[in-house]
């Protein structure tokens, strides 16, 4: 009984923030136990594989990686995905505060509906999110016609990647503007609204600077999302090298190729990028909930 | 953060989205297919299997003839992937102006489709612009010794053949097992439909992994799954070329692979290329072109076409037959691979016992 | 704050009244409204009536054949199976998290987010680079005749990866939140770890659990771009639903992968919203993932 002994009679602190077990090394010994089973877990689930694809990429040398990763192919997949990527989250980002200031502000018969559309996106397997846009404007889709007449491709062309992109990462910017959003208190808009204020005036100078932590971390998930997307663009996109070929495309591309090590150099590429906007989203959600505790 | 800014960054802001928006969906509508003055672009819609002839030899080959014989440059756009696959998305609206398949069938399905309007069959050799037949990889040294068909029957052995849903090479496979058995190459009697039948599920449960393509098939073989694959002949070829070390035995008895090319009219038209494609056409027949074909392991339609050398890589077959001799690529399409079809209830069995 | 800058048009009654398109509250609805409906409720309903276009009959025959069905089978088998295996180590973790101190723990807390960063693909890839025969913990297991990759186990990896995060960061909130007190107050009346684990935090976790354990089975049942790459596409063996779909997608069958996606949608959407409403319950207002 070390530890209660301690806190009942030293200086009257409080225990520290660990629990203290009854039995002091034994229970320091389980203490260990559990965190390394934790971290072994984690180890061997989450580390060990990345290591695998840094070996698989640099097996050859650093030189054979980077000639790799600078091949023109590589290189348009990349900005392929980057430009997708960008595309889908200003989009996502625009509606997606219009959407969470509806949910929010707006109390009218049709949010439940729209809180439901929301949710869809998550529940959608993504091969099927692609395979509905090629019901949509492939041949013989509902909405064919309308693109045919105006000279546009969208299935096996950019606008399609862009459609199944923003699609698959639409509902990550409403989920978490509208937990924030709810929590800033309407009587500081009514306030600047009495002032004389308009309402864009009134969202940007009042409500945006409230909410931002909240969008950042949404727009960083949303980001995360749209770069890593595999599957719709699998069944939208049409494979095309240098044209319609995202960087995940690529990897999957480069394994037909038998070029491993261009494969596994751009997947250890996309995993630093990955691990980059993560920690970009960390920074962002610590934000977030230091705001909501205050 | 103090945020000094009017409402006008607001509206600079979506504009520039907008804006970003328009760039993309007008890169889709024009991107890649700019026919000026300067230069024709072609799109390929091709199998897995022949990625590096047609990038390496044939394509190139072509642009350099083109360039002499015109002064024009011709850009290609290619995209490789299963043939059913890519059968499947030219349908859906992939605009290639030229398929290369593995299958007949698949292109029959794109002429069906509306898209094919001339008779593609009237081509030279009936449209087939390579051949190739079915052969059983083994690891180096062939150490589970592996003869012929009745070898990879065995139990307990693992055997990497792709998805017949997907993959051309994968219904020219089974119909090279179900084939040589009922020639009686397979160690079951001759002519016995349900011997050929129990042999082809032997075979089957076997199998350990059912890729896409022809291409992954045996590209999974190289990562170490299964015993033995069964594969197109130039797959084996083009790796060793590609540096991978295995062997490949050549059954007694297979089936002559041919693999059709076609011109889709309704996309030539659109994109106004018709005259570039239809000497890429014509090219793809022509002896250069075989040559360029044996070069990465496909035997050529017309053998004289080929040096002699050439040829020599290619081992002789004893019995080497063709489709017609199942009654063709329309009968083996629904007795084989339909709804009610040999496979398809092959593998509802093999499911069930598993 | 910023300041409400002075340069205000109109007197304060004329602005309040003022709408301003497209951002009257018309305006707002609509956008939100029309957004929605094409980006999700048209293609939405384009392959609900794909899937049901010959009738019901037909689409329950497209979904229990015997290759669907297994497929489906294989799915929520491995499905449930992670949930399982994730609510047990996602509560060790979060519990070692928030109770002990240990080097390198704010690391390690970052680091738990990395699969909702990392494109599934690449998860795939790091999979087989591991695990393929031909590599040196894949080279063992071959030795020893364990099949991972291109087996169900291999499925199963690729889903405890992609779904790792989810019970953690939801149980997380809920053990900070467990007065020190009350775990201090089961071991001073002579409570084992144990039990004090069974009587005083089990119980205050069950929600967050639940709803951790309920996105992590939503989440692997439409999982795709891992396991394409993992899986051996054997029917039975290695055929989840989402590669199911897609193969049928490849062989134009388009009303058989419409039929699947749609149980798998409804299946999914079923779960996201018990999901919200168990947190509308405790207080949450949103799903966030």
């Amino acid at each position: 009984m070390t530890g209660l002994a301690e806190s009942k009679n030293g200086t009257g602190r409080e225990a520290t923030s660990n629990v203290r077990e009854p039995s002091g090394y034994r229970g320091k010994l389980f203490e260990w136990l559990l965190i390394a089973i934790a971290v072994a877990y984690a180890a061997g689930l989450l580390l060990a594989p990345l290591v695998a694809i840094i070996v698989g990429a640099f097996g050859e040398g650093l030189r054979a990686a980077v000639k790799e990763i600078s091949s023109t192919d590589a290189i348009s997949s990349l900005k392929l995905t980057l430009v997708m990527a960008v595309g889908a989250t200003a989009v996502n980002t625009v509606f997606g505060v219009c959407i969470a200031w509806v949910l929010v502000r707006d109390n009218f018969w049709g949010r439940r509906i729209l809180n439901g559309l929301v949710d869809m996106p998550f529940a959608v397997s993504p091969v099927i999110a692609g395979f509905m846009l090629i019901l949509l404007f492939g041949r013989g889709g509902w909405l064919t016609p309308i693109t045919d007449a105006l000279g546009v491709k969208v299935v096996f062309a950019l606008p399609g990647i862009l459609l199944a992109t923003i699609f698959i990462s639409l509902p990550f910017v409403i989920r978490e503007v509208a937990p924030v959003l709810a929590q800033v208190s309407a009587d500081q808009e009514d306030a600047a609204r009495t002032i004389g204020a308009n309402r864009l005036l009134t969202f940007w100078h009042v409500t945006l600077p409230a909410i931002r932590w909240g969008l950042l971390y949404g727009v960083s998930l949303t980001f995360a999302r749209a770069v890593g997307e595999i599957g719709a663009v699998l069944v939208v996109s049409g494979g095309v090298s240098r044209l319609t070929e995202t960087s995940t495309l690529y990897i999957f591309r480069s394994l037909d190729d038998r070029n491993y090590v261009g494969a596994n150099a751009m997947a250890v590429f996309l995993a630093a990028l990955s691990f980059g906007i993560l920690m970009v989203i960390e920074y962002f959600k610590r934000r977030t909930e230091q705001t909501q505790t205050t | 953060m103090r945020i000094r800014t009017s409402h006008l960054t607001a509206k600079w802001g979506l504009i520039s989205i907008f804006v970003l928006a328009f760039a993309v969906f007008h890169q889709g509508c024009t991107g890649g297919q700019e026919s000026g003055a300067g230069k024709v672009t072609l799109i390929l819609g091709a199998y897995t299997t022949p990625r590096e002839a047609y990038g390496k030899a044939l394509i190139p080959a072509f642009q350099a003839y083109w360039k002499q014989k015109t002064g024009q440059e011709v850009e290609f756009q290619e995209s490789y992937q299963a043939s059913g696959a890519q059968s499947r998305a030219i349908i859906g609206g992939f605009e290639a102006d030229i398929a290369a398949l593995s299958l007949e069938g698949d292109i029959d399905k794109i002429s069906e489709a509306g898209l094919i309007t001339h008779d593609w069959k009237s081509a030279p050799n009936r449209g087939m612009v390579s051949t190739s037949i079915v052969v059983i990889a083994v690891r180096s040294g062939n150490p589970r010794n592996i003869k012929d068909w009745s070898d990879i029957a065995q139990p307990g052995l693992d055997v990497l053949t792709p998805d017949p849903k997907t993959s051309g090479g994968a219904q020219w496979n089974i119909n090279a097992v179900y084939g040589a058995a009922l020639r009686g190459f397979a160690g079951v009697p001759k002519d016995d439909k349900a011997a050929a039948q129990e042999f082809l599920k032997s075979v089957l449960r076997n199998v350990s992994k059912m890729d896409r393509g022809a291409r992954e098939s045996i590209t999974t073989f190289e990562k170490g799954v299964g015993d033995v694959a069964i594969t197109y002949e130039n797959e084996v070829l083009v790796a060793r070329q590609a540096g991978q070390q295995y062997d490949y035995v050549v059954p007694r008895s297979t089936i002559l692979i041919e693999n059709p090319v076609a011109l889709i009219d309704k996309n030539v038209d659109k994109h106004g290329v018709r005259e570039a494609a239809e000497e890429f056409m014509k090219f793809l027949f022509t002896a250069e072109a075989q040559q360029g074909y044996a070069k990465y392991g496909l035997r050529p339609v017309v053998p004289t076409d080929v040096s002699a050398e050439a040829l020599a890589q290619f081992p002789k077959v004893e019995d080497l037959w063709q489709v017609d001799y199942l009654g063709g690529w329309k009968k083996v399409s629904s007795e084989i691979y339909g709804p009610q079809g040999v496979f398809s209830k092959i593998s509802e069995e093999l499911q069930k016992s598993r | 704050m910023s300041s409400v800058p002075a340069n205000l048009k109109g007197s304060p009654a004329v602005a309040s009244r003022r709408v301003m398109l497209p951002w009257g509250r018309w305006g707002l609805r609509l956008t939100a409204f029309l957004y929605l409906g094409f980006m999700v409720a048209l293609p939405l309903a384009t392959i609900i009536r794909n899937g049901f276009a010959d009738g019901f009959t037909a689409f329950w025959a497209d979904i229990t054949n015997p290759t669907a069905f297994s497929a489906l089978k294989l799915t929520l088998m491995t499905s449930v199976l992670i949930t399982v295996i994730n609510a047990v180590m996602g509560t060790l973790t979060a519990y070692v998290l928030v109770r002990f101190h240990f080097p390198a723990k704010g690391l390690f807390n970052a680091l738990i987010d990395m699969p909702f960063a990392i494109p599934t693909l690449v998860t795939g890839v790091m999979l087989v680079a591991l695990y393929g025969p031909q590599r040196a913990v894949g080279g063992w297991l071959n030795a020893h005749d364990i099949k991972v990759i291109f087996a169900t186990p291999g499925i199963v990896l690729a889903l405890l990866v992609i779904t790792y995060p989810f019970v953690i960061r939801a149980v997380q909130p809920v053990l900070m939140e467990i007065e020190k007190g009350q775990e201090e107050a089961a071991y001073t009346i002579g409570a084992s770890k144990w039990t004090t684990f069974r009587k005083v935090v089990l119980p205050t976790i069950t929600p967050a659990l639940l709803t951790g354990g309920l996105l992590c089975f939503a989440r692997a049942l439409g999982e795709f771009g891992s396991v394409v790459v993992v899986a051996g596409n054997i029917p039975g063996v290695t055929l989840t639903a989402p590669v199911y779909v897609f193969g049928q997608i490849e062989s134009q069958n388009q009303r058989g992968a419409s039929a699947m996606s749609i149980l798998l949608l409804a299946l999914s959407f079923t779960l996201i919203l018990t999901v919200e409403w168990m947190q509308n319950r405790n207080g949450k207002s949103n799903v966030s993932s």
